[in-house]
């Protein structure tokens, strides 16, 4: 199959020849979607070169279980939940969460001028608060299933997304009520 | 904005993939690490089905002698049983050495049939093995 056909083809019908050993469609997977799940680890707090470490064990994770994904939601947002688990676990393994929720604010500014991107906004949250919102809306995790991931209990998931999610507004809404979208870089 | 309006903007916002100078190198680093996994692994299932085959093999060669030697015990039971009750003492005693040549003559049939086996299955392993290889080479 030549390189053209690859990037002509769905995500599902690559996942389908990936998973049965087409190490060529999992690569073109791989270019899709490597910016995205390597974004989504980074906001999750991830640094550069740990968020590629993870990213690469979750996509040669996804490689191994590509056939238990048969096109329910996105391909990206299945591998997003192997590789924010990954990251989970091996947060967990150098035990920096903590149950409490941090009383920490924002220690940067708001820009009026609405210059901000979700990158920048995402700063404005505490670790566990960015971790949360990022699993919730960056890699469609459900409430309950953040408290199982992150051994939380689900109120206090819960809080830990609303307090984020508040933040986030205070910090996104100028740019988007004076009429800027928010720049995502 | 309200925060029915606010979730999903911000999962908009989360939707979009940052770009990244380096998405080629992660790209290629991967493909090189899957391909590296792809070969260990099959270099693995190559070792771990030669070993497997191996001593198959061999059990398969123990359960044919012990096999053998039963059923050569058995018949040689029963045919002593029927030579006592046919010919009389002194004949049972021609009669069983008779039996007990039939019966090395058994051991030595299935001694070979086993060598054949053996050869066989050792030949097909040895062509099990060359493919692997040369496959692996095809991977390399």
């Amino acid at each position: 199959m030549n390189r053209t056909s690859l990037h002509d083809l769905h995500d599902v019908e690559l996942a389908a020849q990936a998973a049965a050993g087409g190490r060529r469609e999992y690569g073109e997977l791989v270019r899709r979607h490597g910016s995205a799940v390597r974004g989504l680890l980074r906001r999750m707090g991830a640094s550069p070169s740990l968020a590629d470490d993870v990213a690469q064990d979750a996509f040669l994770q996804g490689f191994q279980r590509c056939a238990e994904f048969r096109g329910q939601g996105t391909f990206a947002g299945w591998v997003k939940k192997i590789a924010a688990r990954l990251y989970l676990k091996r947060v967990a393994r150098e035990a920096r969460y903590v149950a409490e929720i941090e009383a920490e604010e924002a220690a940067t500014p708001v820009d009026q001028a609405g210059a901000l991107d979700l990158d920048e906004a995402l700063k404005a949250l505490n670790e566990t608060e960015r971790v949360c919102v990022s699993l919730c809306h960056g890699a469609g995790m459900s409430h309950p299933e953040i408290a199982a991931a992150m051994n939380l209990p689900l109120g206090t998931v819960k809080s830990h997304v609303k307090r984020g999610l508040d933040k986030l507004r205070a910090r996104l809404q100028p740019a988007a009520s004076g009429g800027r979208s928010a720049h995502v870089g | 904005m309200s925060a029915d309006e606010f979730d999903p903007a911000i999962e908009r916002l989360f939707a979009r993939a940052p770009r990244m100078a380096d998405d080629a190198l992660f790209v290629a680093e991967f493909r090189t690490r899957l391909e590296k996994r792809s070969r260990w692994r099959g270099v693995a299932l190559t070792g771990a089905g030669l070993i497997g085959g191996l001593i198959a093999v061999r059990e398969g060669i123990n359960l044919n002698f012990t096999g053998g030697e039963a059923e050569v015990t058995t018949l040689g039971q029963g045919a002593q049983a029927v030579a006592v009750t046919a010919q009389g003492a002194v004949q049972s005693g021609l009669g069983g050495l008779g039996l007990d040549s039939l019966g090395l003559g058994s051991i030595d049939l299935m001694s070979g049939s086993g060598m054949a086996a053996f050869w066989i299955v050792a030949g097909a392993l040895v062509a099990l093995l060359a493919a692997g290889a040369v496959r692996l080479s095809q991977d390399i």
